[in-house]
């Protein structure tokens, strides 16, 4: 846990203050609703925030381990949505890092917060997964992302992500399904990476079940694989682990874990990992209200 | 230690107050009982039901039947008023459902609601929607029940609690 608490007080000292004070502001104004709770760390659902409601989330992410040295990314995700309508939701996010890079291979060493970006993102809701038999909603997100989220180097990135997201449920909404399938364009990514633009297909699985009142458990995978230029693969990686869910009355808080259980990169050691953009264990904390 | 501190707190003053829980209960099963019928007396009738009946229960209503148990109270002059649990999003909703002489709705009161949106479900109006239905009506939403938004998971499994009691009162209750 050494490791954890030194970067994290670092990261403390300077990346949650944008975040943190959003996040109090939030945590002031929480009164009662809900919707769109996330279950999982990275997979969605496809409900909607009620007409006219609100919500605001905080993710605290840690990324860590490559091939050798020492590698603790965090990202610190402040976001807030707004209902439009029933099936119509908006969402702006400020995205920050800290890293502490030590000794890792085409990195510099580091330890420094860094600015990500901000982040719009508006998604639609098809059909609802209480009512249909399937629910549907479509996710779009635009970002401006001034530095990378692999170590921090200055870009210039636009990027364009749409997402279909599926959501069924079963045993009376106690076995709840996700799977998300989307793209993302990117323009502006030099010089991070060798090249300008990047194509990266992505998705997600989620299962998880409420094995008591208020609490779920569950397992998810995410994947995506890049491609400078939209011409050719540059990598590929699929994290997998499971999720814990608690949702009360006026909070929720999602925690996962995700392990590289299969990666591979151009010019890296064929060996099932990938760590020239990717890290080995992803850990994500969620917090989110509605008011 | 200090910075830990400063980072813990936040979700510490969250999960504190939730961890030592929180439920609103609206009636007791006394009041529910007077606010459907009032100035009746009841006689407790808890039911087991067998295998057969529940099977019985699902076919008729569509709706799992959970418990063996059925708690149910005769009442005076004739009726039944039922108390019984549906899934909530996050908790269980409690609610009580009396019945004519007749097998028809004559009111539904929400005794526990513990979800932080859809206290709508409480509203007269809302619960109003159910008052005559018999276990030939269909109980779905967006046909003979609205739907409240925000909380369709909620509003859904209140309408199919009260047809599956309607089909416990067919098959066990008479």
């Amino acid at each position: 846990m050494q490791f954890l608490s030194k970067s994290l007080v670092r990261a403390s000292r300077r990346s949650l203050g944008l975040g943190g004070a959003i996040f109090c502001a939030v945590l002031a104004t929480a009164t009662e609703s809900q919707a769109d709770e996330h279950l999982f760390g990275w997979v969605r659902g496809a409900e909607t925030l009620p007409g006219g409601h609100a919500d605001a989330y905080q993710f605290f992410t840690l990324r860590t381990g490559k091939a050798a040295g020492r590698y603790e990314a965090w990202d610190f995700d402040t976001e807030v949505e707004y209902g439009l309508s029933d099936k119509f939701q908006l969402g702006v996010s400020v995205e920050q890092h800290y890293f502490d890079i030590d000794n890792v291979e085409e990195l510099d060493n580091q330890n420094r917060y860094q600015f990500g970006g901000v982040e719009l993102s508006a998604k639609y809701r098809f059909l609802s997964p209480f009512k249909d038999k399937i629910g549907l909603a479509l996710r779009l997100e635009v970002a401006y992302l001034a530095q990378d989220d692999v170590a921090g180097i200055e870009q210039e990135e636009i990027d364009v992500a749409p997402e279909l997201v599926l959501h069924k449920n079963f045993l009376d909404d106690t076995l709840i399904t996700h799977f998300n399938i989307g793209g993302k364009f990117a323009w502006g990514k030099k010089p991070a990476e060798e090249y300008d633009r990047e194509l990266t297909i992505q998705g997600g699985l989620g299962v998880a079940y409420r094995f008591a009142p208020n609490w779920f458990i569950g397992l998810e995978s995410h994947w995506r694989s890049e491609f400078p230029k939209a011409d050719f693969h540059e990598h590929s990686v699929i994290f997998a682990g499971p999720s814990l869910h608690y949702g009360a009355e006026k909070w929720w808080a999602t925690l996962s874990y995700g392990y590289q259980v299969y990666g591979q990169g151009i010019d890296e050691p064929r060996n099932g990992k990938t760590y020239a953009e990717e890290a080995r264990n992803e850990v994500r904390l969620k917090v989110g209200f509605n008011f | 230690m200090n910075s830990w501190i400063k980072i813990l707190l936040p979700p510490a003053a969250i999960i504190g107050p939730a961890v030592a829980g929180y439920a609103t209960t609206y009636l007791s099963v006394e009041q529910a009982q007077r606010a459907i019928f009032p100035g009746a007396s009841f006689t407790a009738a808890t039911v087991k039901l067998t295998a057969e009946q529940k099977k019985a229960i699902e076919t008729a209503s569509g709706v799992r039947q959970r418990s063996d148990e059925v708690k149910a109270w005769r009442v005076s002059g004739g009726g039944w008023l039922i108390v019984d649990e549906v899934i909530g999003k996050h908790e269980y909703i409690t609610f009580a459902v009396g019945l004519t002489a007749n097998g028809a709705v004559r009111g539904v009161e929400i005794m526990d609601y513990r979800e932080s949106y859809g206290g709508e479900v409480r509203d007269p109006k809302w619960r109003a929607q159910f008052t005559g239905k018999t276990k030939a009506a269909p109980l779905k939403l967006d046909d003979d029940i609205k739907n409240i938004s925000g909380a369709t998971l909620s509003s859904r499994h209140i309408a199919e609690g009260v047809r599956r009691l309607l089909a416990i009162h067919a098959v066990a209750l008479q």
